[in-house]
């Protein structure tokens, strides 16, 4: 229970409303929804990277008692149309694999039975006659002409391409004194939530209805994305979400594609069909971020004033390309500079297609990618010029008085103060100390490293971005994008207690403890009297398709809405309480569960008398006032606008700041890593509960270990997935994250009621090139460049003896 | 994946070879092996009961002698495919005199695909090889009871 305190709840640090329920066993989760007369599903995967299906025999598998029916892509072909997506020319993504597999995992047919052990030795039953054609695994091999080809109606393995020009490079590259240069190579890593996928699907023939139980994580542009795959109005499909979701982070954004073949199976049988993801299938076939191939360079000058950045980055979104991608190309283009006064870019932007698994956001969505190579070039820059490589961060920052700052590419960086985040964090690891005790340790033969990177993290999509994958032409004809929607309901009961209705879809976030604290400061009542539902379903909550969890919306714009609907409240209970002590409503004040009138506390009213007169006694209210008391909004960002015809865009609406500066030692015999010293200072506005922050920033850090040091979902050259399990796909636990000096500034929003902003990707978007800065500092002595990641100790271990040779 | 052996036998060229392509040999050789039945000269349908790391299965397919040059070489394949996903093995098996003994010389390739590839990959090469080491040892049993 939360502790028992007066005033201001906001900025404390409230143990979580939720854990109670959760470390006692009572959560409620995907797998613990039981419907009546439930069937259960299993799915048969392709075993091939890329082949065409020449037959598939399904005779054999209703044979098995307790098999109630079989789906097949053919079935998925006839009953439902390719997923939408916004390139050019869309490939034919359905749910199931038609006449072609293009990853191994993707799904060939459903088997619905009585059990999941009879539906899975069913699956045994089914021949698939495959015709293996030639793979292309590499990003670069993938968008050559003589490429195998993946869907022969593109004709290329190329999804989107564009280029883009800010500013004017030219005169950049003519004014320069260099150009640093570098190819940058990113992996593929996901996110390993500890719940699965999950979905429960029941059609009911008589009204064309389907309801279906799910644990995705928004955006709700999923929900139309399956009704439009399913040939069905939205409002025939009610999709409901448990109350708890063991984590999402882009990850379950994934998962629409199992809710439509799910519902085709229910369909097909006119049974309830129960389908959760089991480990192997989601480390084989779920989501990751995608692998990227970047070419970037600088011009700079003498003094380190990096004048203009050119890219071309190749991101990989496997076997298909679907919904939100090509958002992984256009997602960080208004932050494409990072936290510096870099105005002229020429980019060129490639999404390919290879046989992999597909993609989807994974904390951070793919600014992790560009922050890789934008921060290791700038130490590259630090090193050509013999400079400092915090002297050439703080040469190029934007400045604290320069806010609102209007990027090159449109982003509008809301507030900050970069240069004193980054002193924080230098400060913390006693930086100008710390480079003495490196040249000393580089004498006695120990190979020291310092890491720094600094950068924006942005929070709250714009979907507008998504359209950048057409050109302004293109984009004229059609209609233009943009948004980013939250609502909520709050109400107050007869005897004054606020229950909150909120649609924020949370996987472990913590929405209700902070709902919970907001209400209560508004409103002037205590936490514990506020009650919280969270719980998706789509019939009964109001929604725009940007709501739901992901991009760090919550302390952006789930806080506005919360906020907003609260006041509305309040404004009402005002107007009650001056009716009923003869005052304006203007001089009403609030404190402790009373409202009084301004300058005479003893004129006061408490908060379950006014709720008491809105739903008892109409009589008492003010003349032509509506009885009860709630309130709802439904709200965006003004920020959130389309493209300009200069492909400028605010791809997202609040910007925050990281700065870390990690200190590690890399044994050179073995290549292992160990860390010395890591500060971690964070801006994410105002601080609304310190303890959930410290938990959001220690969580992205785990994470961005693991995509750094640890995780890769790795393939072979024929294509085959080689980590499947957690034995071979190494995900950091507690003993792998080493203690880290959280700090952080707070700069408020000027676009967020509170002046909070979303801060739950952060860290894993500047920790990967921090320690790859840090240990290329460490190796520099030996001549090592790093590039890629992750690293492994056999992967520095190899690029030390390569150095060598 | 790529594997090399070479192994001696105490038994002319010709009965090595006798052995090495007589499906009632290979059906005892091939470790996993539970049913080798020939469909046509040098074809074989097979069924093979294999488990590698955490994966076990069964898995049909087909075995073939190929190219066969009595007494020199010829090449074995084999095929299958099941719920663990598939193994696809080729091996260039080639024979010398050599002081009464023959020596076989073999150089083998395979491939496996879907749920094995994910999960006993790292694996995979030793128990290939492992299972190489089996194949020619039971060859040398069943050359010893001829």
């Amino acid at each position: 229970m939360p502790e028992k305190q007066e005033g201001k709840w906001v900025g404390k640090g409230m143990k979580r409303k939720e854990d109670l329920r959760l470390l006692t066993g009572r959560g409620r989760f995907m797998d613990d929804i039981r419907l009546p007369n439930m069937k259960y599903a299993a799915i048969l995967r392709s075993p091939y990277p890329h082949a065409w299906i020449r037959g598939m025999d399904i005779s054999q598998a209703p044979k098995v008692s307790g098999v109630r029916g079989v789906l097949t892509g053919d079935d998925v072909a006839a009953m439902s149309q390719p997923f939408p997506v916004g390139v050019p020319i869309p490939p034919k993504y359905y749910s199931c694999a038609v006449d072609k597999v293009r990853y191994v995992g993707e799904p060939v047919a459903v088997v619905i039975a009585d059990s999941r052990y009879i539906a899975e030795d069913a699956l045994d039953m089914i021949e698939v006659e495959y015709e293996p054609l030639p793979v292309v695994m590499d990003i670069e091999e993938a968008a050559e002409p003589d490429a195998p080809i993946l869907h022969d109606n593109i004709g290329s393995n190329i999804y989107s391409h564009r280029f883009f020009q800010y500013g004017d490079m030219q005169k950049a590259y003519e004014e320069a004194d260099l150009v640093v240069k570098g190819k940058f190579l990113f992996p593929k890593y996901g996110s390993t939530p500890i719940e699965t996928y999950g979905v429960i699907a029941s059609y009911n023939p008589f009204n064309a209805e389907l309801v279906i139980y799910n644990n995705y994580q928004g955006p709700f542009v999923n929900h139309a994305l399956v009704a439009m795959a399913l040939g069905i109005p939205e409002n025939k499909m009610r999709w409901i979400v448990p109350t708890d979701i063991g984590g999402g982070f882009g990850t379950k954004t994934g998962l629409y594609p199992y809710i439509a073949l799910i519902a085709l199976a229910a369909k097909k049988t006119g049974m309830t069909v129960k389908w959760i993801e089991d480990r192997r299938e989601h480390l084989l076939a779920s989501a990751t971020g995608t692998d990227r191939v970047t070419y970037m360079e600088a011009a700079v000058k003498n003094d380190g004033t990096i004048l203009g950045l050119k890219d071309k980055a190749m991101d990989n979104t496997g076997g298909y390309i679907r919904p939100p991608e090509p958002g992984c190309a256009y997602r960080s283009t208004g932050n494409h500079t990072g936290a510096y006064q870099i105005r002229n870019l020429d980019r060129e932007v490639l999404v390919v297609g290879t046989n992999k698994c597909l993609t989807a956001p994974n904390r951070g969505y793919t600014c992790q990618e560009l922050y890789f190579s934008v921060e290791r070039l700038v130490d590259m820059v630090a090193v050509e010029l013999k400079m400092d490589p915090a002297e050439v961060r703080f040469k190029n920052f934007i400045q604290a008085d320069q806010f609102p700052y209007t990027t090159a590419t449109g982003g509008i960086y809301d507030a900050g103060d970069y240069p004193k985040a980054f002193q924080m964090a230098l400060d913390k690891i006693d930086y100008k100390k710390m480079r003495k005790e490196q040249q000393q340790a580089r004498k006695e033969g120990r190979y020291i490293g310092i890491g720094l990177a600094t950068v924006v993290d942005p929070s709250v999509t714009n979907i507008a971005y998504v359209t950048l994958a057409l050109t302004p032409e293109q984009r004229a004809k059609g209609h233009p994008k943009s948004g980013s929607g939250e609502s909520v309901i709050v109400k107050l009961d007869p005897l004054g207690k606020a229950h909150v209705i909120a649609c924020t879809n949370p996987q472990g976030q913590g929405h209700e403890t902070v709902i919970s604290q907001i209400v209560a400061d508004e409103l002037g009542i205590h936490p514990d009297d506020v009650t919280v539902s969270d719980v998706v379903d789509t019939h009964d909550r109001v929604y725009t398709i940007t709501t739901g969890s992901y991009s760090s919306r919550f302390a952006s714009v789930g806080v506005n809405a919360v906020v907003a609907a609260t006041r509305k409240v309040k404004e009402k209970m005002k107007k009650i309480a001056a009716h009923l002590l003869e005052a304006n409503p203007e001089d009403i004040e609030t404190k402790e569960g009373k409202f009084y009138v301004k300058g005479a506390p003893d004129k006061s009213i408490q908060v379950r008398h006014i709720a008491g007169t809105a739903h008892w006694n109409q009589s008492a209210l003010p003349e032509g006032m509506d009885v009860g008391l709630y309130a709802s909004s439904l709200l965006s960002m003004p920020t959130s606008q389309p493209p300009d015809q200069l492909d400028r865009v605010d791809s997202s609406n609040t910007y925050g700041f990281m700065a870390e500066a990690i200190v590690v030692e890399v044994d050179p015999e073995t290549g292992q890593v160990q860390f010395l010293k890591w500060a971690s200072v964070h801006d994410a506005g105002t601080i609304l509960n310190p303890l959930l922050l410290e938990g959001q920033v220690m969580g992205s850090i785990a994470h961005a270990l693991g995509g750094t040091l640890y995780e890769e979902w790795a393939y072979d050259e024929n294509g085959q997935c080689l980590t499947a399990s957690f034995q071979d796909y190494l995900v950091p636990t507690a003993m792998e994250v080493p203690m880290v000096d959280i700090g952080h500034v707070e700069t408020p929003s000027p676009l967020t009621a509170l002046g909070s902003k979303g801060v739950g990707e952060s860290s894993t978007m500047s920790v990967p090139v921090a320690i790859a800065n840090a240990i290329a500092d460490a190796l520099a002595p030996l001549g090592v460049t790093i590039n890629e990641l992750p690293l492994s100790p056999n992967k520095i271990w190899h690029l030390i003896q390569e150095a060598n040779k | 994946m790529k594997l090399e052996g070479t192994y001696k036998f105490k038994a002319s060229q010709e009965k090595v070879w006798e052995v090495l392509t007589n499906p009632r040999h290979l059906e005892k050789a091939i470790p996993g092996c539970e049913k080798l039945e020939e469909i046509e000269p040098g074809k074989y349908d097979v069924t093979l009961k294999i488990g590698i790391a955490a994966v076990k299965g069964a898995y049909k397919g087909m075995a073939e002698v190929a190219d066969p040059q009595p007494p020199q070489k010829y090449r074995l394949i084999v095929e299958g495919s099941g719920s663990p996903g598939f193994v696809k093995g080729e091996a260039l098996i080639e024979l010398s005199h050599q002081n009464q003994s023959t020596i076989v010389s073999c150089q083998a390739e395979g491939q496996v695909g879907g749920l094995i590839a994910g999960v006993g990959q790292r694996m995979i090469s030793g128990i290939a090889k492992m299972m190489l080491g089996q194949f020619f040892k039971q060859i040398g049993k069943e050359l010893k009871a001829l």
